[in-house]
């Protein structure tokens, strides 16, 4: 018992951060909310740096309830890191259009909780717990402008849904429970094995396919993200495009290696058609869109597909590719979020539309600059980063003998720079549209230079580290 | 005799009522809180029933589990709900189609 | 020998005036061409007056390795003989006349520098093409040309005519141009390198041998030769693809004189001597390249007779004396057919800028009924042009002096009686009559110019320079509702000048000129011996061409009615010219009424042009536009990038609309999602 309260330290610190900080707000009010984002930014730095320490082979918590494998402690050190760094973001925005709200860092660590359960998730129920603790956070979240009707509209789309998705999942988790006999994902993964896989366990891995799919906002279980996207505050869909997707990514993967591994034959077919599907309709829906969110939204659901190419491969590359894929698309996503906050017009207000990046290039060159280089990257042209992860994905595909898949993602990834490129365009040839107000704002600054320098041909030094780990946390599941 | 079948039949039958009521249901948010509640019924159900045939605790665990995240979430709905309804005076699900595209 | 400098001069200048061009100035770009063409120049004839005394061997110079690939070595290097010596003092000398009769002819054009470029760019191509050591290398120096002329012919780009005649003569050199890289092809198969002394060691040895292709054997080296021939004869503008070369006059006057009169049209026939040893090999090829220069001779020459433009004129002149060139050597007379081209080079160069000289002083009219009487106003331009004029139709008397065309000419048509055989028969038949249409037209060219009354007031060009003259004045442009501003005195209008006075050309026009006089009038007198005379021929020639001393000697035992006959028909064609041009100009008019028919298929160059278009660019444009519109738009742009475009727009609509914003239809497409995923998996 004792040896479990350690391996689930991260998780510890996170809660009793989130606890504490409630408290807090509790008694110092709105005043203590830029310090408690610093404890919380802090908790954060604490919690991902225990979780190397915690991390071993035999690292099984609470009876197979919790797993502290290499897996895990990939995905939760780049949940924490992306998680801190949204968080970061929400200080000045909230503070320039209100009041910046003590209870945004403890929900912030509350979901980041929820989402290192769901990469530690040994079994149904933890899984359960991890993904509502998550969920139930960032509903809150994307209605935290409480006076914006359209924060409202969000959040109250995003808990309908999600709560429908929800229910879709634990209807699976239920048949997979009654016809397996187990909810952990040994459990299933011997029955399976032993047994071969019946109706109702047919009927459950559907399901709980499908609720994890809403999660990774994977088509045709995304229709939730462009409206959520866009109607959230917009350091809260910088935060619901990085982390969330990694833990959502990452559950989904254990669950279909670990758990569902004697079934790859069948869980295979509906990740290529959710691949393939999110991959065109990220690409195409994309197009037309005039609110730069709404475009990242759909650019979100693209590059997801790309990583379940990746997964449908099924093999301990292909895993590693997918961890690779989130890794560089959390930088990259981060780093033009990050962008996007920072357009305001001259009075200060947020401005969304992608005409109002019109001629940035004159008006404010080196955010242009980093900019073109994110939608560079994230078109997966080389030699900028994005190249890679897309060429890990497609090599894995292609190793496991799905050559026609790769074939296809290339094919539509092309459609994907349409629009990536067409952002390129406004901002270098267009008229410059009214300049966006100049202020200086170091964190931002400083995150939008590392994720450039990331993205740009040095983050080539990354390669072989983060090649290195993400295979040696793929190893985990098999 | 009432065996595992039968829960399984109940089961399902709420759980497809829950879903129609999430989108057949063009009036009331609330209808559609009470909706989810129903689904979540269904799965309660079926796990117990599972744990009983099964003889096995975890999925009466799971369902009290269940039990718990369901207030959790009842409550944080009934929230943003009362948010929502305070900016745009309705709760129409009609009304609530401000962003689309 | 500095036979680096000679060869890479021009192109540094042409790099520096190209690159350079507006940035420093129309003066500078013409100094530093001019200069290095003259630097070049010079470097040049010691070297050709080393092989002519013996004191020079011939020599290869390594430049650079280039291409090594498998069995396939190239060197670029430079190689140096007597044959190259001849051509590098041909080119050099007349390039670097027409750069500086360029400043004058161009002086009122706005892109000197461009010019310049190209005419040093040409001339480095040319010299690259002359002193190869391989096939390849001379293929680069071929194409080299080729480019410069393609950009000097369309140098006034500005004109639809002179882009239409730059295409054409890109298009048409290409087949040649096929035929060519065919043969290298060819070459490289059956002898395993491209080296051209390697080449022709092994040709000899080759005679005889078949080679197999569509299951038909042909004899090897008659295919490898027609197929470099077919090359020649591209570049060299011989019958069949001849059609380039009188459109190329589109080009600026100097352009004619140095591309298309003395050095690229040539390269044909420096390419067949070149190779002559490997053409030995085959009599089937020799006799081809026999009849095409006589077909060629002949045909031009009759085209020749009825141009009314002075340039067409001197150009199908070059296509006619290209054609004499090929018949030399489809004889055996190798050394004939260069000293041809030697002395070709300076009497057609002169003749070239002495017609560009006229047009200079005719406000660039060329048409020459419009002239007349010009002997009087442009004496010095006159007087160039009769030296031409004599060189060309090869006056002279045997044994005693002659112009430069007499040795030259009158050794070709010898050459090929005293080859004895049926195809040379026939072309020194053909040669003759040639000869009387080249007397016939080169006199007619020198009456309608320069003799007779003026004719002047009907040229659209001369009344729009007067006219547009007048225009410089301001006094006069507000003045300009006087009806007497515009018309010509009524004295000149009777008198045909419509007051115009033409003017002699600035002096470095005249210099070139002047140099080139010399050249027509001595240049066969002085270097016939060596050229063309048994002994002296073989030490001269050095084994750089096959040299039939056999042939030479034949030459001189010709019966004498075969001497006299070229002297013969030089006369009748003069005294025809001079009836029908001086005495009584009415008689071209009635010939032209008696036998109108062959008038107009005379004047429409025997409506090649006309074959052409019916035969290959119809069915080309027709293939093109099949391809166009039916293979690339209906087909891969539909259903490719519009296609997808379309599809993707579609889609993007299909999807904007699923994204109606409503609750219960994104629920809705879930479950259907669900539904679909669950029903597949249950049914497999």
């Amino acid at each position: 018992m004792g040896y479990s309260l350690v391996l689930t330290l991260p998780e510890i610190i996170l809660s009793a951060s989130a606890i504490a900080l409630l408290m807090v707000a509790a008694f110092a009010g709105d005043k203590a909310a830029r310090l408690s984002t610093w404890l919380a930014v802090l908790a954060f730095i604490g919690a991902a740096l225990v979780v190397p320490g915690v991390t071993g082979p035999g690292g099984i918590a609470f009876n197979g309830l919790f797993v502290a494998d290499s897996f895990a402690a990939f995905a939760k050190i780049l949940i924490y890191v992306a998680a801190a760094i949204a968080m970061l973001s929400a200080m000045s925005w909230f503070a320039r259009d209100g009041v910046y709200r003590t209870e945004y860092p403890v929900l912030i660590l509350l979901s980041s909780v929820g989402m290192g359960m769901m990469a530690s998730a040994g079994d149904l129920i933890t899984l359960y717990v991890g993904l509502e603790l998550q969920s139930l956070a960032a509903y809150v979240l994307a209605s935290f402008q409480r006076k914006d009707s359209r924060s409202a509209e969000a959040g109250l789309k995003y808990f309908v849904l999600g709560a429908l998705a929800s229910g879709i999942l634990l209807y699976g988790v239920s048949l997979l429970y009654g016809f397996s006999g187990s909810t952990s994902f040994e459990g299933i993964a011997a029955a399976i094995a032993t047994d071969g896989i019946s109706t109702g366990e047919l009927f459950g891995i559907v399901f709980v396919l499908a609720g994890l799919a809403f999660k990774v906002s994977a088509v045709p279980f995304h229709m939730w993200t462009p409206d959520v996207y866009e109607g959230a505050p917009t350091p809260v869909t910088a935060f619901f495009a990085s982390a969330p997707k990694v833990a959502a990514m990452a559950l989904l993967t254990r669950v279909t290696i670990e758990a569902l591994g004697a079934a790859t034959f069948e869980w295979r077919q509906i990740v290529i058609f959710m691949a393939l599907a999110s991959t065109i309709l990220g690409g195409v829906a994309a197009i037309g869109q005039q609110n730069i969110k709404r475009l990242l939204a759909y650019s979100s659901i693209n590059n997801v597909g790309f990583a379940l190419i990746g997964l449908a491969a099924g093999t301990p590359e292909g895993v590693a590719s997918v961890l690779f894929y989130m890794t560089v698309y959390v930088v990259m996503t981060l780093g033009t979020f990050f962008v996007v906050l920072r357009m305001r017009d001259e009075a200060g207000q947020p401005v969304e539309t992608i005409v109002s990046l019109s001629g940035l290039s004159r008006t404010r060159p080196a955010l242009a600059a980093a900019m073109a280089m994110f939608m560079f990257s994230i078109a997966g042209i080389p030699p900028l980063m994005g190249f890679w992860p897309k060429f890990y994905v497609f090599e894995a595909a292609v190793a496991a003998n799905l050559t026609w898949l790769a074939a296809v993602g290339i094919a539509t990834s092309v459609i994907g720079a349409f629009y990536y490129l067409r952002i390129i365009k406004v901002m270098y040839f267009d008229d410059p549209a009214p300049a966006f107000e100049a202020r200086r704002d170091l964190v931002s600054s400083a995150v939008i230079l590392a994720a450039a320098l990331f993205v740009s041909p040095l983050g080539w030094f990354a390669l072989e580290p983060l090649g290195t780990a993400s295979l040696n946390a793929a190893g985990a599941l098999f | 005799m009432i065996g595992l079948g039968h829960y399984l039949v109940v089961s399902a039958i709420l759980f497809v009522l829950g879903v129609l009521g999430i989108f057949l249901n063009r009036k009331n948010i609330i209808v559609i809180l009470m909706a989810i509640e129903l689904i979540l019924l269904a799965v309660n159900i079926n796990l117990v029933a599972f744990s009983a045939y099964l003889g096995d605790m975890v999925g009466q665990v799971f369902a009290m589990f269940v039990l718990t995240v369901a207030a959790g979430e009842a409550a944080i709905g009934l929230a943003i709900l009362v948010i929502y309804f305070r900016g745009r005076g309705t709760i129409a699900v009609d009304d609530v189609n401000q962003m689309k595209g | 020998m500095n036979i680096q400098l000679i060869v890479f001069l021009p192109l540094l200048a042409a790099a520096i005036a190209g690159l350079g061009n507006r940035a420093i100035g129309n003066t500078a770009a013409k100094a530093i061409t001019t200069g290095a063409l003259f630097v070049s120049c010079a470097l040049s004839w010691p070297v050709f007056l080393g092989f002519l005394s013996g004191g020079l061997q011939e020599q290869v110079v390594t430049v650079l390795p280039w291409l090594r690939s498998g069995d396939l070595v190239v060197d670029w290097s430079l190689r140096v003989d007597t044959l190259t010596a001849v051509m590098l003092i041909v080119v050099t000398t007349v390039s670097s006349l027409v750069h500086l009769y360029s400043w004058g002819y161009m002086a009122e054009d706005d892109s000197q520098p461009r010019f310049f470029a190209y005419l040093s760019l040409f001339t480095f191509a040319m010299l690259m093409l002359v002193t190869a050591d391989n096939l390849i290398q001379m293929f680069f120096g071929w194409e080299g040309v080729g480019l410069a002329s393609y950009l000097l012919i369309g140098f006034w780009y500005q004109k639809p005519s002179a882009n239409a005649a730059a295409i054409k003569a890109f298009v048409v050199n290409r087949v040649g141009d096929f035929g060519f890289s065919l043969g290298i092809f060819g070459t490289f198969l059956i002898f395993g390198t491209v080296s051209i002394p390697e080449i022709l060691a092994a040709a000899p040895g080759m005679t005889g041998s078949t080679i197999g292709f569509l299951g038909t054997r042909f004899d090897t080296m008659t295919v490898l030769c027609l197929l470099l021939f077919v090359g020649a004869m591209g570049k060299s503008a011989q019958l069949g693809l001849h059609t380039w070369l009188p459109d190329a006059m589109e080009g600026p006057t100097p352009v004619s004189a140095l591309i298309h009169a003395a050095t690229m049209v040539t390269a044909g026939v420096f390419m067949v001597c070149r190779l002559s040893p490997m053409f030995e090999t085959s009599d089937t090829a020799l006799t081809v390249v026999t009849f095409v220069g006589a077909a060629t001779a002949l045909f031009a020459a009759t085209v020749g007779t009825v141009q009314n433009d002075i340039k067409r004129v001197i150009a199908y002149s070059t296509c006619s004396q290209l054609g004499y060139m090929f018949f030399a050597a489809g004889v055996g007379a190798y050394g004939a057919a260069m000293f041809h081209l030697f002395t070709h080079a300076f009497f057609k160069a002169l003749l070239f800028l002495g017609a560009g000289s006229v047009i200079h002083a005719m406000h660039h009219e060329q048409d020459m009924r419009f002239y007349g009487g010009l002997r009087k106003s442009i004496p010095l331009t006159y007087w160039a042009m009769m030296a031409g004029t004599l060189a060309i139709t090869g006056v002279g008397v045997i044994g005693v002096f002659g112009f430069a065309g007499f040795y030259s000419k009158d050794a070709i048509i010898e050459g090929a009686f005293a080859a004895g055989t049926t195809a040379g028969g026939i072309a020194f038949f053909v040669g003759v009559f040639a000869a009387l249409l080249t007397s016939f037209y080169s006199w007619r060219l020198v009456f309608l110019t320069f003799f007779g009354k003026p004719r002047w007031a009907a040229s659209e060009h001369i009344q729009h320079a007067l006219h547009g003259d007048h225009h410089d004045h301001p006094s006069d442009e507000d003045a300009g509702h006087d009806p007497h501003g515009h018309e010509a005195p009524a004295h000149a209008i009777k008198e045909g000048t419509g007051g115009h006075h033409p003017h002699e050309s600035p002096w470095p026009m005249l210099v070139p000129l002047i140099v080139l006089t010399i050249g027509a009038i001595f240049a066969g007198f002085v270097f016939h011996g060596p050229f063309l005379e048994p002994g002296e021929g073989t030490a001269f020639w050095a084994g750089s061409i096959a040299f039939d001393e056999h042939l030479m000697h034949a030459i001189h035992e010709v019966p004498l009615w075969v001497k006299l006959s070229p002297a013969a028909v030089m006369i009748l064609g003069f005294l025809i010219a001079f009836a029908a041009y001086i005495r009584d100009t009415s008689i071209p008019d009635r010939f032209v009424g008696q036998f109108g028919v062959l008038y107009k298929f005379l004047l429409n160059k025997w409506y090649f042009d006309e074959l052409y278009n019916l035969l290959f660019v119809r069915p080309a444009f027709w293939f093109g536009r099949l391809f166009w519109k039916k293979g690339d738009e209906a087909t891969i742009d539909r259903f490719g990038p519009n296609g997808v475009a379309a599809v993707a727009v579609a889609g993007n609509r299909l999807f904007t609309r699923l994204q109606s914003g409503y609750l219960y239809s994104y629920a809705f497409v879930m479950l259907i999602g669900l539904a679909a995923a669950t029903t597949w998996v249950m049914a497999r």
